[in-house]
């Protein structure tokens, strides 16, 4: 039980607040971030089947779902807009909402056994085996993103009768109850991914590992990559749309957005740095 | 993505297994030698969830199959639907077939394959016109095997029947264009104005359609964003992206098309692209005239023409909504025609390929095949009916009594993956491969780049080696039983397939030379691109130049509402029910899991006195369902809405029991034109129950309540005119 | 009606024997009446229905609490909140009013201090209850392990445990300590098992003058500790709260609210016990009209500044600039929990004026039914700081998804209350509840009052 690793932990895992150096908070040269284009989203949920095709996601059953226990890592939302609300001329407003993977996550100060953290790639980890389940993290989560194990799953309540658990993911566990579980930006493949760059001594290029709700979405909304990658599709669509990962309020935005740029982040005032920037849906004012 | 590519036939395939004979799926104890153990191998086959025929590619890990992504090199551009994605829970479903059942004393009991090919031996002896095959659509070598079989019994009685066939656009697609299915470009147009059809979500090839809107929305140097409008009956996924989503009365959306024509061809720059006639033809539907009988007023119709007039070119589709109802082939041609009129003949509409090889050209189904089917039950004039890939007790409409009248065959054989409701109706009950275990070929019916013809092929061993066999090898057998010296050279459906193919090799671009390595390379692939393929051209004038719109007719005022009987993507026309990530996946639209339910409009709502959650009984004249009522913005107000695919009696614990099931609702109506059932035309009452439940859903519960943002900005809009726009790198 | 009047004034006798006193407090020990045996069965019958549904809760999942996403914390974190609050009846009244030597505590502050106690161990079960694997609850301690894993220390709900547990073990300790002189005297009194018993607990106490200076010094020493202490231990539960960003919990006044509420749910539970002793245990004589009429008044005083503080809250926020918070306001104002709310506030901030009226406050049902409502006024507000949130937080698409709690948290709930009960009774039966030594200075600061107060009017006459 060393000190001094608890403070270099601490240091490394534990900071609160972002420095504006993405390069000193994220030492292996990785910050993993996603973009999304709501005009490309067209709320098919292929994305939402996809995840929990590759991480080990428990189909609940109705009576649960009626309880609120859906264990979606990840939700397309559907939202009506006020003023035409009786006839929506415009249409619906689609939002597929995933952890966030705050930089300054609101969750990870909050767990009492240090079950959530902050990786040096860049992700908002949460270690199952820590988990004690005090759900404080959920709480904390603005985004509500954070799903708990209320149950037994797999062994009490039968969510994979045979053959399908030959269907889960050997790559990741089946968590049991008690456990807070959230969206991991597929660390596991990302694990593999680093794994094998590292042995050719170079690191992850873009395009060679990527998430299944993004692999998978039909319109190709969602981007994921490697933001300290500057020839990265992802780290293009974040200074395209002018977005820095370590403000509360973008550049832009404080001059009323006058170029009138899509990018954007969900309650960023809140202050917890997101990773995932959203573009601006559209809508043709003529029509 | 890091797939070691090569899929020789022998790690996955159920016929030359390793250890032959003894296989259970474990982990290999004599792998081949490119698999490692916690390294995924990515084999290619084809989805057959639905008509779009995407490639994919399935993630195997020691031997059994885990995830499915989407192929790179086939129309789907390596993206997968949610279904697809839900093609390994088919294959793994807990309530999947796996021992041939044959009806004994009134009773399912299990028996074995011998017994039943000898059955379907003796059954089949001299059958003649006696036989009747009902089957989906089909292409490739089954359809050429399954037609042959047909054939060798003397039998003229091949069915081929999709419950959620597109008969009535492809026959006017035929007439107006010259050909059935031709490809629109969305990613081309500046306008897509579509009248209900859901391209991207259930709408013949939703992918390939979803990759193009991509584009379509995308705005460079060369072209602006995309627009689309949605003019339908009820809100479809397609419609809630829609820039301008237009309710209109259901059945007069040919009006609103006349109407439009009317007043784009006042203009000789559009007059010239038609012959006169039509001018003519159509000069009775005014604005006026039109909102009278659409319900949609005139600012709307102006700021539409306005835009059909500016973005240009633009693409009008014609959809379900708008077909299926008696009129439905009028309504068509009346939408189709404004594509002529504004000149997008042969710039976002064009002429596919030619598919050169007739045999195993896709057959698409319609459902008038359902209605000679029963038909020909009903005269009992079939003695031994096989049927595959359908769920005729399931899908038809309560009025053509198709229960009963199956009764009347002598002896039913049904091959299926699951005990649904056909097979509880079946003598004998047999059990085939899933999609992954399973060999094949497809051509889809919409062909956007040149003609591909999609492998299929197993991604692990049978789960059930001594249970279930391949539909293609049980027609190789079956075909052995009447023409045996024809067919005996190819011992099983495997063989038959590369043979098949390795010989027409030269069809194909880039073919190797050595055929093993030509064979091994179309696997690795999953796709075989036609060479050369005949290019064909759609007709510069519409084939319909005079369309005939009927009056509207007087409501029946004891039947009040419209039924839309929805389509939804997981679930389509109820096969895919038993799928748990379908039932559990939100609808889109309504976020509701795990049941059906009725759509009203709140303003309906209200004046019915309706909550949501209330059990409303939904009655039409032929039939009745009762499923709770949810308060949706996104309809015609005299509209009522129930999505398709629920209330199975059987088909697994994943689908029994759960919600209603309104195929058995609709009308005795028959579109005009080709016989087809018309699912729109079916006039409803409600009437409450006194029941009440809460609705299971992702949204908010409180009922009634429409979800909003609350004044927090989680999704932004921006309007198009003002967004920057960034060079696509 | 004097003799009436006279009645409910009459406080402990000035001329009653040291031995009465003795003898009176053993009886209680050996012979309650037999409303001690139904209160502790039903004690016990109450903590059973907890054991058994934590039980339950403990095989299936936590699922069966009717908890959900987002509603992952309620009564469970309410209840201890609650219960942390009741304990802070025994700080006010042994160590603050000791130290401005408030005589009358004397007779009441034994049982205040054991509420202080037993309080807090059952807050302690409703840390385990309401983890999702309490087996694993260690975790949150810094114990030596292979992965050399310390707990998170920024963590508010790590800083409770330390803080509850500093609590609990200082509040033993001055309880302890405080009752030496009473278990010498008990050990004296003893026979059997009773007398090996106190003998030890009673540590050679022989009542000499080293022993009792030592004895004052440190009893002070303690007190002096606890009450920072008691403060600190709630403000560090609030801030469970107030550490949060979520709209309702970010509220800067919560730790000192939290502490005023618990020092108000802690007095009404100080009245509702009184009560409860003085027939169980026949301690009319020195649980008397004249302390419970103190007691009450400081009831009120403490339901003011709690008023106070509910008032501020609700006003910085609705004149403030933060939508979100103003949002939760009015929800709790309109929305499924307004009942409750409303309910809080009536018990909480109007039903305390019923103790300004002096026939009330020597009514002994009116009291104790009024000490309940205040104390469920109390609970209520402790859910109501809880779920109203949960319900109604940042993000759009998770409101509207309330559940109502399950048996099982009712269950539980109503289980600590046995646990505490149970606990409580068995503490009344072996350990004084009245401290003899107090009482007996009490009455000694009396007559000698009474002398100098008869000498000084004799020096006028």
């Amino acid at each position: 039980m060393s000190i001094t690793y608890m403070l270099r932990d601490w240091t490394h895992y534990r900071s609160t607040h972002p420095s504006a150096d993405i390069n000193k908070d994220h030492p292996e040269g990785y910050k993993w971030a996603m973009a999304i284009d709501l005009d490309a989203c067209t709320g098919c949920n292929a994305c939402v089947v996809a995840c929990y095709a590759e991480n080990n996601l428990p189909v609940v059953g109705k009576e649960k779902f009626a309880h609120g226990f859906a264990m979606h890592w990840m939700r397309i939302e559907r939202y009506w807009n006020d003023e035409d609300i009786e006839t929506p001329q415009h249409g619906a407003q689609f939002m597929p909402m995933l952890c966030q993977q705050c930089e300054a996550a609101p969750c990870e100060t909050v767990c009492p056994v240090g079950a959530t953290n902050h990786t040096p790639d860049g992700l908002n980890s949460q270690v199952y085996n820590r988990c004690i389940g005090s759900r404080y993290c959920s709480v904390n989560c603005p985004y509500k993103v954070r799903y708990f194990n209320f149950y037994n799953y797999p062994e009490q309540e039968h969510a994979w009768p045979d053959p399908l658990p030959m269907q889960l993911n050997p790559d990741l566990t089946v968590r049991t109850k008690g456990v807070m579980e959230k969206c991991t930006f597929c660390v596991q493949r990302l694990y593999e991914a680093k794994s094998k760059a590292r042995t050719d001594g170079r690191l992850v290029k873009d395009g060679e590992v990527t998430t299944a709700c993004a692999q998978s979405c039909p319109t190709g909304a969602i981007t994921f990559g490697n933001l300290l990658d500057p020839y990265s599709k992802v780290a293009k669509m974040w200074r395209q749309q002018r977005m820095d990962l370590y403000k509360d309020v973008q550049d832009k935005d404080r001059d009323g957005n006058p170029e009138n740029i899509r990018g954007y982040r969900v309650l960023e005032e809140l202050r917890a740095y997101p990773s995932i920037i959203y573009l601006e849906r559209v809508r043709d004012a003529q029509a | 993505m890091g797939w070691s590519g090569a899929s020789l036939t022998v790690a996955g395939c159920g016929f030359t297994s390793i250890e032959s004979g003894v296989e259970t799926v474990e982990s290999y104890v004599q792998p081949q030698d490119f698999v490692v153990p916690g390294i995924g191998i990515y084999y290619a086959t084809t989805c057959t969830q639905c008509g779009g025929g995407c490639g994919m590619h399935g993630r195997v890990r020691e031997g059994r199959v885990l995830k499915m992504e989407g192929n790179p090199e086939t129309p789907n551009r390596g993206r997968l639907c949610g279904l697809g994605q839900a093609l390994v829970q088919h294959h793994y479903n807990p309530d999947r077939l796996k021992e041939p059942l044959l009806r004994q004393g009134g009773t399912l009991q299990p028996t074995t394959w011998n017994n039943a090919m000898a059955l379907l031996a003796e059954k089949t002896k001299n059958a003649g016109d006696k036989f009747a095959l009902l089957t989906g659509p089909l292409s490739g070598h089954l359809k050429v095997l399954a037609q042959n079989y047909v054939e060798s019994l003397g039998s003229r009685n091949h069915f081929i029947y999709d419950p959620l066939a597109t008969k009535v656009n492809r026959s006017v697609s035929e007439r107006m264009y010259g050909v059935a299915m031709p490809c629109y470009h969305i990613d081309q147009a500046q306008l897509v104005v579509s009248f209900g059809a859901d391209f991207l979500d259930t709408w013949v090839s939703p992918v390939h359609f979803s990759s193009q809107y991509a584009d379509f929305r995308k705005a460079n140097d060369s072209k602006a964003r995309g627009v689309l409008v949605q003019i339908e009956p009820k809100m479809t996924v397609t419609g809630a992206n829609a820039d301008r989503w237009i309710p209109v009365r259901p059945g007069t959306e040919g009006a609103l098309a006349l109407g439009l024509a009317n007043a784009l061809l006042q203009d000789p720059a559009y007059a010239k692209n038609v012959p006169a006639s039509v001018a003519a033809s159509v000069r009775g539907y005014d604005k006026t005239h039109v909102g009278q009988i659409t319900g949609i007023n005139s600012e709307v119709f102006d700021r539409l023409l306005a835009l059909l007039r500016e973005r240009t070119p633009s693409l009008v589709l014609s959809g379900p909504s708008a077909e299926g109802h008696v009129h439905g082939a009028q309504n068509a041609a009346a939408i189709m025609l404004l594509n002529f009129v504004l000149g997008n003949v042969g710039k976002t509409i064009t002429a596919p390929a030619r598919v050169p090889f007739p045999q195993m050209a896709p057959a698409d189904g319609d459902t008038v095949a359902l209605n000679a089917f029963n038909d020909g039950l009903m005269h009992g004039r079939f003695e031994t009916v096989f049927m595959h890939d359908v769920n005729p007790v399931y899908t038809a409409p309560a009025f053509l009594q198709l229960k009963d009248n199956l009764k009347k065959a002598g002896f039913k054989v049904l091959f299926t993956h699951y005990r649904d409701e056909t097979a509880e109706e079946s003598d004998l009950v047999l059990p085939l491969d899933s999609a992954l275990e399973d060999w094949g070929t497809h051509i889809a019916a919409y062909q956007p780049e040149g003609v591909t013809i999609t492998l299929q092929q197993p991604l692990m061993e049978r789960l059930y080696p001594d249970g279930t066999r391949s539909f293609g090898g049980l027609l190789l057998e079956l075909l052995k039983q009447h023409r045996p010296e024809e067919y005996k050279q190819w011992p099983d459906y495997y063989s038959y397939l590369q043979s098949a193919l390795t010989k027409n090799k030269s069809a194909f671009k880039d073919p190797a030379a050595d055929d093993g390595l030509f064979w091994y390379q179309t696997l690795s692939h999953g796709v075989l691109n036609v060479a050369a393929p005949q290019e064909q051209h759609l007709s510069a004038t519409p084939g319909i130049v005079n369309v005939n719109l009927p009056a509207a007719s007087a409501v029946d005022q004891e039947f009040p509402f419209q039924l839309v009987p929805s389509v939804r993507s997981g679930f389509r026309d109820g096969r895919h029910a038993n799928l748990p990530w379908m039932q559990e996946t939100a609808d889109t639209m309504t976020t509701i899991v795990w049941d059906s339910w009725v759509e009203i409009h709140p303003k309906t709502a209200e004046r019915l006195g309706i909550r949501e959650g209330d059990i409303l009984e939904i009655a039409s004249k032929t039939g009745s369902v009762k499923t709770q009522a949810y308060l949706f913005p996104g309809l015609d107000p005299d509209t009522v809405a129930v999505p398709l695919g629920q209330g199975h009696e059987a088909m697994g614990r994943y689908a029994k029991g759960v919600g209603v099931n309104p195929f058995k609702l609709l009308a005795p109506s028959f579109e005009n034109a080709t016989g087809e059932l018309a699912y729109y035309a079916t006039r409803v009452k409600i009437s409450k129950t006194g029941d009440r439940v809460t609705v299971v859903k992702d949204e908010g519960w409180r009922p009634g309540v429409l979800s909003t943002q609350q004044g927090r900005k989680i999704v932004a809009t921006m309007a198009a005119d003002k967004v920057k726009l960034f060079r696509e790198e | 009606m004097n003799d009436f009047n006279k009645d409910k004034e009459k406080d402990i006798r000035d001329d009653i024997a040291w031995a009465q006193i003795n003898k009176d407090v053993l009886q209680s020990i050996e012979k309650p009446r037999a409303a001690f045996w139904y209160l502790f069965a039903f004690a016990g019958a109450l903590f059973a229905i907890g054991v058994g549904c934590e039980t339950y809760q403990y095989l299936r999942g936590m699922g069966v609490s009717n908890l959900n996403t987002p509603q992952v914390w309620g009564l469970y974190i309410a209840s201890f909140i609650f219960w942390i609050g009741m304990s802070h009846s025994g700080t006010l009244l042994s160590a603050i009013l000791h130290i401005i030597h408030a005589d009358w505590r004397k007779p009441i502050y034994r049982f205040a201090e054991a509420m202080t106690t037993f309080s807090l161990m059952t807050a302690g079960l409703f840390v385990l209850v309401h983890l999702g694997r309490l087996w694993e609850v260690y975790y949150a301690l810094p114990y030596p392990n292979e992965r050399w894993a310390w707990p998170n220390f920024q963590s508010p709900l790590n800083w409770d445990a330390t803080a509850v547990f500093t609590y609990l073990t200082s509040s033993m300790l001055f309880l302890y300590v405080g009752a030496i002189p009473d278990f010498a005297i008990c050990r004296d009194n003893a026979r059997g098992w009773r007398k090996q018993f106190y003998t030890v607990l009673a540590l050679g106490w022989m009542g000499t003058d080293r022993q009792w200076r030592n004895f004052r010094v440190s009893y002070m020493t303690i007190a002096c500790f606890l009450i920072p202490l008691a403060v600190s231990v709630h403000s560090i539960v609030a801030s469970d709260f107030a550490m949060s960003q979520q709209p309702g919990y970010h509220v800067t006044s919560l730790p000192p609210y939290f502490v005023a509420g618990a020092l108000y749910s802690g007095c009404a539970a100080i009245i509702t016990l009184f009560i409860v002793l003085r027939h169980t245990f026949r301690f009319e004589e020195y649980m008397t009209f004249p302390i419970l009429d103190k007691i009450a008044r400081l009831t009120f005083a403490i339901a003011m500044v709690w008023t106070y503080l509910n008032f501020i809250e609700y006003a910085s926020v609705w004149y403030g600039d933060d939508d979100y918070a103003k949002q939760v306001l009015i929800q709790k104002a309109t929305g499924p929990y307004a009942p409750f709310w409303w309910a809080m506030n009536f018990l909480g901030s109007v039903l305390p004026f019923t103790l300004l009226s002096k026939k009330i406050r020597s009514n002994l049902t009116a009291m104790m039914i009024i000490s309940l409502l205040l104390n469920l006024g109390m609970w209520l507000e402790r859910w109501m700081i809880v779920t109203p949130t949960l319900s109604h937080d940042y993000y759009p698409w998770m409101l509207d998804h309330d559940q109502w709690p399950s048996f099982v948290q009712w269950g539980i709930v109503l289980g600590s209350f046995g646990w505490f009960g149970l606990l409580f009774m068995l503490f009344c039966k072996l350990v004084p509840s009245v401290s003899m030594y107090e009482v007996k200075e009490m009455v000694y600061h009396r007559t000698l009052s009474h002398r100098h107060g008869h000498a000084a009017h004799a020096r006028e006459a």
